[in-house]
């Protein structure tokens, strides 16, 4: 299997159901990868290809749900899947209400299965290029010096070249060099264009400012 | 007298008078003769009546006199006449000291003599009578101040002329206490067989004459006033149970046995009461009469019954509730294998879909298959014999023979996981009681759980050690065996101790949880204990200790006792 070949991860203390899971997902041509406990699968390293979960809920030492809330905010490229022994409506609202993709007792159907992994996959593809494409922004953000960003936060705002100037002391020659050469390093084809991704790094932007 | 005829002279007519005088002065003296002798007479009886009259008072003083009871006279005035010793005793004043002095201000207290003078003064008036010749009682008070209750008799002298009295009085100090007594100890009996339900009742045989206390009465909800017959008391008792009433009645009237009996009443509303009757005979001066009580049990047997009612109720929910447990356990043990199984099988028919089929997959698939389902049997053989209905026999047998037997079922998995199985079983190893299936399994569990710990050691030979002796380290000094099972396998975390004999729970790859927990109910219902303990090198020895002749099973060659099982635990 090559290193784009999304990645399944499944974690249940029962070895009949891990190794029949691993059958079935290599099978299905994905690369399985099983656990016997959360931990285990917590010490793993992370991953970058496209990945999801098979989860059990009920595992010794830290349980399927509360893994589920250890990972879920972290690793939102990582829809997770439940399969359970038994399962109750409370357990299966909490499950769904914290964004699993899809709640399954034992003994499944094995379409099921694969048409949530698949699911799961493609969000994950979404959610890594997602990422990958905010991480192009944020470094070429990164790249902009304080005077850059200055600028490039008053323009966004709607603020014409003089009133930038106006704003910040300095000349409108200078704010329009700034003002160029941040257009230059973030890539953006307009202004519109600078605007959403403006708006997209906004969230961190105070984080990136203060650093 | 010859008569004269000549004229006689003077003389002779003095002498005629002379007799004649002398006649008459004869006759007079005759008839005085006789008066004095009829006064003598009289004289006599009177004498003899006055005689009579002093006895007749001698005879009265000394009744009077040693009466036991107070005798006081008194005349028209109230006062005093006669006052007898008895009533100078019981009083404290002496005869002089009294006589002449009202009544009223001598015996009678301070407060009631105004009442006392006015019956008195109406009686004078009016002739009416509220207090003679019957019997009262009053309080009267001594020469000391002291008061104290007396009963009285007042009867009128019947002599012509001015009204007098003659009171008869008795101290009734004592009797009016032993009276208090009696009633207190009446009201006590009667409050003790009030609170204790219980009713007192005396039949007599000859007669069916029943008297009974108060408390019967009430018991059997019969009025007061009626008279109480077998008929009315048959009204009262439960019809199922009046045949066997009335058999114990006719045995009672036959023979002197005592009667102890329970038995229902239905009240004349439907109410129902249980009671124990217990009566004895007694057959002194020929009256044969059983004396007994019966007591109203129903709140303790309605109690008993509820507690027995809530004591199974409970029972019930602890049992559906263990078994509520227990089933989604199960349930969940159960779906692991098989959704191993339905995983299995679609991947096997996925792998023969694929262009070329993908065989090896697909029989790799099939194996897999084919060992859940095991794996899912055996769940269910575990717990069959754990919490089947089949009871469990007690047995007497060798521990040594049935390790020896469960090795050599095993022999061939063990060696197939390169374990080599060294036994060390004690020669003259004491006999025990117990369910010989049941521990083969307790053994068969330890090995197979000794064999998987060993599953991924491939830096040190495999051995297993499976060691059997006897175990005197019993605190009562019954004579005990002990079993050990030692791998040199990885071991487990202390913290996983007290989780190992979890049913469900494991840490291992192979083998199910449940097999320690299990095995562990079997041994503590041999009265015996199971337990792990890390070894000084690498693995773990479980051992178990069951008594040779645990008090509570009994073995018996023809007929094997039950031990309790699961299901009569819950």
């Amino acid at each position: 299997m090559s290193d784009t070949t999304p990645i399944v991860f499944v974690v249940d203390d029962d070895f009949s159901v891990r190794e029949s899971l691993e059958s079935l997902i290599r099978c299905e041509g994905l690369q399985p990868q099983t656990f016997a406990s959360a931990q285990e699968f917590l010490d793993y390293p992370r991953v970058h290809t496209p990945n999801c979960l098979v989860l059990d809920v009920s595992l010794p030492g830290l349980n399927g749900l509360d893994l589920q809330g250890l990972v879920a905010h972290e690793r939102t490229d990582m829809p997770i899947i439940f399969i359970t022994g038994h399962g109750d409506v409370p357990m299966t609202v909490r499950a769904m209400k914290a964004g699993a993709v899809e709640f399954l007792t034992k003994p499944f159907n094995d379409d099921v299965l694969l048409a949530a992994i698949r699911t799961a996959l493609e969000r994950s593809r979404v959610a890594l290029s997602l990422e990958a494409e905010m991480q192009i922004l944020r470094d070429r953000y990164a790249s902009l010096s304080q005077r850059e960003r200055q600028v490039m936060a008053l323009v966004v705002s709607g603020l014409l070249n003089k009133q930038v100037g106006g704003e910040l002391g300095i000349s409108e020659i200078t704010v329009k060099a700034h003002r160029g050469k941040v257009m230059q390093k973030m890539k953006a084809d307009s202004l519109a264009d600078l605007v959403k991704m403006a708006a997209r790094l906004r969230p961190e932007a105070g984080a990136i400012m203060a650093a | 007298m010859k008569k004269t005829t000549a004229p006689i002279s003077l003389a002779g007519e003095l002498d005629q008078q002379v007799a004649q005088q002398t006649a008459e002065l004869a006759a007079a003296n005759a008839e005085l003769k006789k008066q004095l002798a009829e006064r003598r007479l009289v004289e006599e009886k009177l004498q003899q009546e006055e005689r009579e009259l002093k006895r007749s008072e001698v005879r009265k003083a000394a009744i009077v006199d040693s009466a036991l009871d107070c005798i006081v006279t008194i005349d028209h005035e109230g006062s005093i006449t006669e006052f007898n010793p008895a009533a100078e005793r019981t009083f404290g004043y002496r005869r002089d000291e009294v006589l002449g002095r009202p009544l009223a201000n001598v015996i009678v207290p301070l407060s009631l003599r105004e009442k006392h003078r006015q019956g008195f003064a109406r009686y004078l008036a009016t002739g009416e009578a509220r207090v003679l010749g019957k019997r009262i009682e009053m309080t009267a008070v001594r020469a000391d101040g002291s008061e104290f209750p007396v009963e009285l008799a007042i009867t009128r002298i019947p002599l012509e002329g001015p009204p007098s009295f003659t009171g008869y009085l008795r101290d009734i100090t004592e009797r009016k206490r032993a009276e208090h007594e009696l009633r207190r100890s009446e009201a006590f009996l009667a409050e003790a067989q009030h609170l204790s339900r219980i009713g007192s009742f005396s039949w007599r045989v000859a007669t069916d004459e029943i008297t009974c206390s108060e408390q019967l009465y009430r018991i059997f909800q019969i009025d007061r006033d009626a008279q109480v017959t077998f008929e009315l008391i048959g009204t009262r008792i439960h019809p199922e149970d009046l045949s066997v009433f009335q058999e114990h009645i006719e045995r009672s009237r036959r023979d002197r046995s005592d009667v102890q009996l329970e038995f229902r009443l239905q009240m004349p509303d439907g109410a129902v009461k249980y009671v124990h009757v217990a009566a004895h005979f007694r057959g002194d001066h020929g009256r044969r009469e059983y004396f007994g009580a019966v007591q109203d049990v129903t709140e303790r047997r309605l109690s008993e019954e509820a507690l027995s009612k809530a004591r199974s109720d409970l029972a019930r929910v602890a049992r559906v509730t263990s078994l509520g447990v227990l089933t989604a356990s199960i349930a969940h043990e159960v779906n692991q294998p098989l959704s191993g199984i339905v995983t299995n099988a679609s991947t096997c028919l996925r792998m023969l879909a694929t262009d070329p089929p993908n065989v090896d997959g697909a029989r790799e698939t099939a194996r897999r298959t084919i060992r859940d389902g095991n794996r899912a049997s055996e769940v269910i053989t575990r717990l069959r014999a754990l919490y089947g209905k089949k009871s469990p026999t007690a047995q007497s047998m060798d521990l040594n023979e049935a390790a020896r037997e469960v090795i050599a079922l095993s022999l061939s998995e063990l060696q197939k996981n390169r374990v080599t199985l060294r036994p060390e079983l004690a020669p003259d190893l004491p006999l025990v009681t117990g369910d010989r299936v049941q521990l083969q399994q307790v053994i068969l569990n330890l090995l197979r759980n000794a064999s998987d710990a060993m599953s991924t050691i491939e830096d040190r030979p495999r051995d297993l050690l499976i060691r059997t002796e006897p175990d005197d380290t019993d605190p009562n000094n019954h004579d005990r065996v002990r079993l050990s099972v030692s791998d040199v396998g990885i071991g487990f975390e202390p913290q996983a101790t007290s989780k190992l004999f979890e049913a469900f729970y494991t840490t291992k790859n192979e083998g199910m949880g449940i097999g320690l927990s299990v095995s562990r109910s079997i041994i503590e219902r041999h009265y015996g204990r199971l337990w792990a303990t890390p070894n000084n090198g690498p693995g773990v020895t479980f051992s178990f200790s069951i008594p040779c002749n645990p008090e509570g099973l009994t073995s018996d060659a023809t007929h094997a006792s039950r031990i309790p099982s699961a299901s009569d635990a819950a």
